[in-house]
């Protein structure tokens, strides 16, 4: 066996060099996925060098993650089995800028706070705020579909992306869509990549629309004493004409955490008062007017409001929850549940009295729920989050587990029961990658 | 739609075929047009013709498009979806018999959800119906074609349709949460949700423009959009098309994103102008209508802003609709403008291309050259904002060299949008028309990979045969019979 993989070793650095083909142990745990080890990390420099690794891997039946700086890897089950971790770090190069025409065309290791960077000063951006803030790459973003609260203004990563080039299981590159901002050519292969968790191929290159940055932004604050007033708060906001960038509505426990006054509980206590955030964005007098209308309704529900400035660390530390919360607190469960609209804070109302919620963020403008259960054993963990699944489900929500020890993944049903459209599933992932060798076992119902 | 009575009087017609005759057993003989005179009438769609389907049937609900589709297996004979028939790019077209689902009879709003902005819907219900239904609470579905009176919303997720106000909120398929599907084996299934995160592939994404090759769409889930609080709309007239298409440009590079911004040439206007009536310039080169909406405070600043844009680059004159009325008027122009172009030529044929916004002023004066070298006459309707054209070629179709060189012209229009980085269709789809100008801007194995995954849920090739990928017969032209129906 040993033997073998010093011969895939050779092989491999016959095609990226032999710097950029590791067995170090160092290396391996790296990109450990829950817990489990690469034999070998590879980081191709190129398209056409991820293409051959894949045709390499597919020869000698090797499973292959893809994988950036990680801050999605933790969402899934546990591989079936992880021969090679495939580092994109290196492709990380932007072409095709044209910020006349609002468009790029972007490698998957670029870091998406790089990115930002590179656009902003053409007053440019790419209005995304998902799991990894700017360390996600975008890779990573597109192939988890991660969005944050800008998604209730500007869309999610599918809404996007123009076009892609993908490299196959059996090492073609083909290319989906375009570079402009309109297209209806052919089928859409690249909304089946976004979100498949790299099970499908592997996003080498993306083209983007791009979008103006808002000329100035506010953050406006209301501490809000219990869920009805949030919600009533946040239907009078949604049902008028004020036009936020994003919303946030967290528990005492988050919100002093989001604004690093303090750290996460170690126990449950998730409480009143919440905190509803509001960024708004554009000309001044967009500001001023959501300023004006936000404090009357402070006033009306008997509360402060506060504007507090330098808010962008906060909303990075909001959008990034989940996967910060699972590093403060690696023994906690953390739950992902999508709800309609109008039913999250009904839904977080029922979770908080039936469960022990150490801390919840909640995105008022896309029914996205996130929570931190603390749960003591296997058992009580299974319990806590089949209760909540019920719970989401009776108000067709959906609920993911995205973080607990990779030891109960498999009793607490990560991604939930497959639909009836789950059978095509199982056959698209066969027609992209017939010998399995692409993150198996790590997405819905086993793919 | 108006069914015709299936009971009608010809004398000449036969028996149903035993296709007929088996759909007839499973819907109920009010529900399926057989007579030869009856199925004629849906030879064509909005770009072409070809034949006549075997029958044509009407299912009334999901259980009935599952007989059909296990009618359809047992007897071996293709199934075409149609809603309106006002596609432009041959997508109801029968290409070799088979039997036409017309979802006429499902026209329902199954559900408006205000308070989570969500509607579920049969494929059936007209586009602008939709949109009606929801508006007293503040609503509306976003996706506007010109033909939006008569097109069905399942239509329009199978072409991924767009129009002039999808240029800053997205096309169909931002707008599409979930569908129920029909496949070829007569299984149904259920895609998406009312949610925005449910894990799994995104079915419905793939589905969405998929011109009704992978299964038959029953339902419907979209997203609803609270409608604007404000709106300006604007006329900047010009004496140069290049000015014109410069303030395109420039309207980007200012970091302005109208709801809507198009353009029309000057020879466009004229026609436009003597069928509706709604105010344009008749001397001008070209007007550019251009819209923004949303807060109050920042439409106003928009507007003033585009303004002075148009001044900048020459705009003769800029007019603001000082009413709803007035705005009404300046869109019923543009919104008639293909049945006012009716007048100009017994035939006209509509291309569909993109390329980047920058590069319109070139490619405005390339389709001048291209005209002006096939002796043809071409006017310019675009949706300028996302560099989507809509270059109009006039003709007469009963004199086929003339319909030879309207063809070659399209032709070359289409091979200039791939050089420049941009597509062979921005919103109408592919069809019968361009499956064959596909290779222009996909290589053999990004086709051989469409053709793998089409597979996976058409195995047979039962539904809608011949369309979107090459059938390799006659590559990298335009082969279509012009005029034929429309």
């Amino acid at each position: 066996m040993i033997a073998a993989m010093e011969t895939i070793q050779t092989e491999l650095a016959a095609v990226v060099g032999d710097s950029a083909v590791s067995a170090d142990p160092a290396a391996c745990r790296a990109y450990a996925v829950d817990a489990r080890e690469p034999k070998l990390v590879v980081a191709p420099h190129s398209a056409e060098q991820v293409a051959e690794v894949l045709k390499c891997a597919a020869a000698r039946d090797l499973a292959v993650i893809p994988a950036r700086n990680g801050t999605k890897l933790g969402i899934g089950d546990p591989p079936r089995r992880y021969d090679l971790a495939l580092a994109l770090k290196s492709l990380n190069r932007v072409w095709h800028y044209e910020p006349a025409d609002l468009t790029v065309t972007v490698e998957p290791g670029m870091k998406l706070g790089d990115f930002q960077r590179f656009l902003s000063p053409d007053g440019l951006w790419l209005p995304l705020d998902p799991r990894g803030d700017a360390q996600a790459s975008i890779g990573g973003t597109l192939a988890a579909n991660a969005a944050g609260p800008l998604r209730a203004r500007y869309g999610a990563p599918r809404d996007m992306v123009l076009g892609m080039k993908i490299a196959t299981a059996d090492g073609q590159i083909i290319k989906t869509g375009g570079r402009v901002v309109k297209n209806v050519a052919g089928y859409d292969l690249g909304k089946l990549l976004v979100g498949s968790f790299g099970t499908l191929g592997v996003i080498v290159e993306a083209s983007f629309k791009l979008y103006t940055r808002p000329k100035a932004r506010a953050t406006f604050v209301l501490s809000l004493e219990g869920l009805e007033v949030a919600r009533n708060l946040r239907r009078s906001i949604v049902g008028s004409p004020l036009d936020p960038l994003r919303m946030a509505l967290l528990d005492r426990a988050a919100a002093d955490w989001a604004s690093e006054r303090g750290e996460l509980p170690s126990s449950a206590g998730a409480s009143a008062p919440f905190e509803f955030w509001l960024e708004a964005g554009g000309a001044e007098k967009v500001l001023a007017r959501h300023s004006c209308e936000l404090e009357a309704r402070a006033k009306e529900a008997g509360t402060r409001m506060e504007s507090p400035q330098g808010a962008d660390r906060a909303w990075g530390r909001i959008a990034d929850f989940g996967r910060l919360a699972a590093e403060n607190l690696p023994d906690s469960v953390i739950l992902r549940v999508s709800l309609p609209l109008d039913l999250s804070e009904e839904f977080l109302a029922r979770a908080l009295h039936e469960t022990n919620v150490r801390a919840v963020v909640s995105q008022p403008g896309t029914g996205v729920v996130s929570l931190v259960l603390s749960a003591e054993g296997a058992s009580d963990a299974a319990t806590a989050v089949a209760k909540i699944r019920n719970l989401a489900g009776a108000l067709a929500g959906v609920l993911v587990v995205e973080h607990c020890r990779p030891e109960l993944k498999p009793q607490l049903d990560v991604w939930g029961r497959p639909g009836s459209d789950f059978e095509i599933m199982r056959k698209l992932k066969a027609a992209w990658d017939p010998k399995g060798i692409l993150s198996p076992g790590r997405f819905l119902g086993g793919i | 739609m108006e069914l015709p009575s299936a009971i009608s009087t010809g004398q000449q017609s036969s028996r149903p075929s035993p296709v007929a005759q088996k759909l007839i057993g499973v819907v109920g003989a009010e529900a399926v047009l057989w007579r030869p005179e009856d199925r004629m009438l849906y030879e064509y769609d909005g770009l072409s013709s070809r034949r006549a389907p075997d029958a044509v049937v009407f299912p009334t609900c999901t259980e009935d498009v599952v007989e059909v589709v296990k009618v359809s297996r047992s007897e071996n004979v293709p199934v075409i979806a149609r809603g309106a028939g006002t596609g432009l790019s041959g997508g109801a077209v029968v290409t070799e018999g088979g039997i036409v689902v017309s979802f006429a009879r499902m026209k329902k709003i199954l559900e408006i959800d205000i308070p989570n902005q969500r509607a579920r819907v049969q494929p059936g219900v007209v586009n602008l119906d939709l949109s009606l239904a929801v508006s007293d609470a503040g609503f509306y579905f976003v996706p506007d074609p010109s033909s939006q009176k008569a097109c069905t919303i399942g239509g329009n997720v199978a072409e991924n349709s767009g129009g002039p106000h999808t240029l800053a909120y997205g096309v169909t398929t931002n707008h599409v949460l979930g569908l129920e599907m029909v496949l070829a084996d007569g299984q149904v299934i259920r895609t998406g949700a009312k949610v925005w995160e449910r894990p799994g592939y995104d079915l419905t994404g793939f589905i969405v423009g998929s011109e009704g090759t992978l299964g038959l769409v029953t339902q419907i889930t979209v997203r609803l959009t609270r409608k604007p609080e404000a709106v300006k709309t604007l006329l900047a007239i010009y004496d140069r098309v290049l000015d014109a298409t410069r303030t395109v440009a420039a309207i980007t590079a200012a970091g302005i994103t109208p709801a809507a911004l198009e353009m029309m040439d000057g020879f466009t206007l004229r026609a436009i102008e003597e069928a509706t009536h709604a105010g344009y310039p008749t001397d001008s080169a070209a007007v550019l209508l251009i819209e923004v909406e949303g807060l109050r405070e920042a439409v106003e600043e928009e507007a003033d802003a585009i303004e002075v844009i148009c001044r900048h680059h020459d705009a003769r004159e800029v007019r603001r609709a000082r009413s709803d009325e007035e705005r009404e008027l300046l869109w019923r122009g543009r919104k008639n403008a293909f049945g006012a172009l009716g007048r100009i030529s017994p035939n006209y044929y509509v291309q569909d291309g993109v390329i980047p916004r920058t590069r319109l002023p070139e490619m405005l004066e390339f389709i001048g050259a291209v005209g002006e070298k096939h002796g043809l006459l071409i006017g310019n309707i675009f949706h300028a904002g996302d560099g989507n054209l809509h270059p109009l070629l006039f003709f007469d179709a009963r004199d086929a060299k003339q319909t030879e060189k309207v063809l070659a012209a399209a032709s070359e229009i289409m091979a200039r949008c791939s050089e420049m980085g941009g597509s062979i269709t921005g919103e109408h789809g592919v069809g019968i028309e361009k499956n064959e100008l596909m290779p222009l801007i996909f290589s053999r194995d990004d086709l051989d990979m469409m053709r793998r995954l089409k597979d996976v849920f058409n195995p047979g090739g039962f539904f809608n045969p011949g369309k979107v990928l090459p059938t390799g017969k006659m590559c990298g032209e335009l082969r279509i019979q012009l005029g034929g129906g429309a």
